[in-house]
């Protein structure tokens, strides 16, 4: 860092918040009975004082950012266009909704922040029935946003309240665009953050403006070289507290998604160590190698109930194998990422504090032998001093 | 009137899929094209997105057969295909085999216009004809 980049970064994570001087980094668990600024005061109070409003920038991916629920018409397009638009966005999908079946599906009781409808290209008409209005009516929900046909448009609109109608998602070439859908989903989820009153709270130490946690890192991405010594094509992941996301390079998607960015994010929402330690364990142990796995790392499935540094290092090393999993042709994530083309994988975030390089690679080496098998194994590259995310709040 | 084409499965040939997009532009259709490397559920996706009346799949390496047993089943769990004239040419077997039989084999996988090694534009004549018949003006 040059000497005259005097700041302070913070992130605001659901577990812990971490900051990062010109010379050194803290990271702390977060305090829930406290109000952020508070705690962070509390915690860090000598550090803040260093440092002047405009020089400290915060993001923040507190609570896990927003929900959505989309309802589209097929799965290989107004689905797969959505999501990946939403995931991009930095948004959490609940679940996705294939239109024909809608009246298969339950009623998520949780308050969705934004319904998405999409289906059709805008020469087509009449996609959409009253089993839409029937479903739409029975759920909880802060927004609903149409990017579907344009000749739907209207029907839409008079059988659902409050609908904000957007260009169509899919082209005339069934290809998909982007900016609309992505533009109001950034923005929806950017007033959430600033909405928050613990995260208003925060603009008492920052002039700055509060951005979203995987915005920042989508945007450091093209730069990445910059800082860390990486082999393209990578992805990163970054495996938190509550969800874990994945950043990939778009060459390592066979997809009929073609756009201009060159990096997909994709999210597992119920994947983490901490907030979501239980369902991480869940899904190891519906994952018939995870046994293997935890023989080879000398563990037992009793590790699962300890509240040790072991288990938390063992879990976090699960974390690795399941997401590698689930982006793998036997997972069931919407994309599979040609796995065996990686050259590296860097790792973000907490894990990067507790794990070391060779304890992520016998897991890489573990997964393309027995999964893949593949003698091929990339390169865990460690993101241990938040270079990454440090780019990003610059670029 | 609306065509979905493309060529399915793992097949790279990309000559006949210009051909049939240019040929059926120029005899009025508004064509949808996958282009190649497609797959089945792709093709009836895109036709549920379009509102296409025709699906117009080509095969040429010699994988067809396999994607063509699998029509019947995939169609059936779509609720809005049943009027849909659903096509197939190309090189529908690996080497060479019985015309006749090839065409009845493909009609009972679901297709109603069956082209093995078919020029193109008297395919698109056998085209033409079923759709005046099916979509009367
Ligand atoms: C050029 C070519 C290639 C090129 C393709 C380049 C490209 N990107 O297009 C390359 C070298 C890459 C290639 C690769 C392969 N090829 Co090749 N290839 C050919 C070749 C010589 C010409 C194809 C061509 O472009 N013809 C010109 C177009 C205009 O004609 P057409 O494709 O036949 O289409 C006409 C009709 O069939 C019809 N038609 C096509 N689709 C439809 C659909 C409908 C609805 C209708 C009505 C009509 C219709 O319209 C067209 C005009 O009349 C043919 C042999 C031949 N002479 O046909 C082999 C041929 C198609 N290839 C063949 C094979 C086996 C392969 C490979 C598997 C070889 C290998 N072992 O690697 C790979 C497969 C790669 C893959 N993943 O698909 C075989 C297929 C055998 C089979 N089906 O039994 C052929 C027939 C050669 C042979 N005799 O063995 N190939």
């Amino acid at each position: 860092m040059s000497g005259a980049d005097n700041r302070l970064l913070i992130d605001v994570g659901s577990t812990y918040f971490k900051l990062c001087t010109p010379d050194s980094i803290e990271q702390h668990f977060r305090d829930f009975n406290r109000d952020i600024l508070e705690d962070l005061r509390n915690k860090c109070g000598d550090t803040l004082e260093r440092f002047g409003k405009d020089e400290v920038y915060i993001c923040s991916s507190a609570n896990g950012g927003l929900s959505t629920l989309i309802i589209g018409v097929t799965q290989s397009f107004s689905l797969k266009y959505a999501t990946n638009i939403a995931f991009n966005a930095g948004i959490n999908i609940i679940d996705t909704i294939l239109f024909q079946n809608i009246e298969e599906y339950s009623i998520p009781s949780d308050l969705i922040d934004v319904v998405i409808i999409v289906g059709g290209v805008d020469s087509h008409s009449g996609l959409f029935s009253p089993a839409l209005y029937d479903y739409v009516g029975q759920l909880r929900y802060s927004n609903a946003v149409f990017v579907g046909s344009a000749q739907d448009a209207q029907q839409v609109s008079r059988n659902i309240d409050h609908l904000v109608v957007l260009p169509n998602v899919i082209d005339d070439r069934l290809h998909i665009v982007e900016e609309h859908l992505k533009d109001y989903l950034t923005n929806l989820y950017q007033q959430d953050i600033e909405g928050k009153e613990d995260i208003k709270n925060l603009y008492q130490i920052t002039s700055n403006q509060i951005f979203s946690t995987p915005y920042i890192v989508n945007r450091a991405l093209p730069h990445i070289e910059s800082r860390v010594s990486v082999a393209n094509p990578f992805i990163l992941l970054d495996i938190g507290g509550a969800t874990t996301d994945i950043h990939y390079s778009k060459d390592l998607v066979d997809e009929n998604i073609v756009t201009e960015n060159e990096y997909d994010r994709l999210v597992f929402k119920r994947l983490g160590v901490y907030k979501s330690r239980q369902s991480l364990v869940l899904a190891a142990q519906a994952n018939e190698f995870v046994y293997e796995l935890l023989m080879h790392l000398g563990a037992t499935e009793n590790i699962y109930n300890e509240d040790s540094d072991k288990a938390t290092r063992i879990l976090m090393q699960l974390a690795i194998f399941l997401v590698l999993y689930k982006m793998s042709p036997y997972g069931e994530a919407y994309i599979s990422l040609k796995l065996l083309a990686i050259n590296s994988i860097v790792l973000t975030g907490g894990i990067t504090k507790v794990l070391t390089v060779e304890e992520i690679q016998t897991i890489i080496a573990f997964f393309y032998r027995k999964i893949l098998s593949s003698d091929h194994n990339p390169v865990a590259v460690l993101d241990s001093n938040y270079d990454i995310w440090t780019l990003g709040t610059k670029v | 009137m609306k065509v979905v084409t493309g060529v399915v499965g793992n097949d790279i040939h990309v000559v006949a899929n210009r051909l049939i997009d240019l040929s059926l532009r120029a005899r009025g259709y508004e064509v949808y094209n996958l282009g190649v490397n497609t797959h089945l559920e792709e093709f009836f996706d895109a036709v549920v997105e379009t509102g296409a009346e025709v699906l117009m799949i080509s095969s040429l390496n010699g994988e067809a057969e396999g994607w063509g047993r699998e029509v019947r089943l995939l169609k059936s769990r779509y609720k809005t295909l049943d009027d849909v004239v659903l096509m197939i040419g190309g090189n529908l077997v690996v080497g060479s085999g019985d015309p006749e039989e090839i065409v009845a084999r493909y009609k009972n996988y679901g297709f109603d216009l069956v082209c093995h090694q078919v020029d193109l534009n008297t395919g698109l004549d056998m085209l033409q004809e079923l759709v005046d018949q099916r979509f009367p003006a």
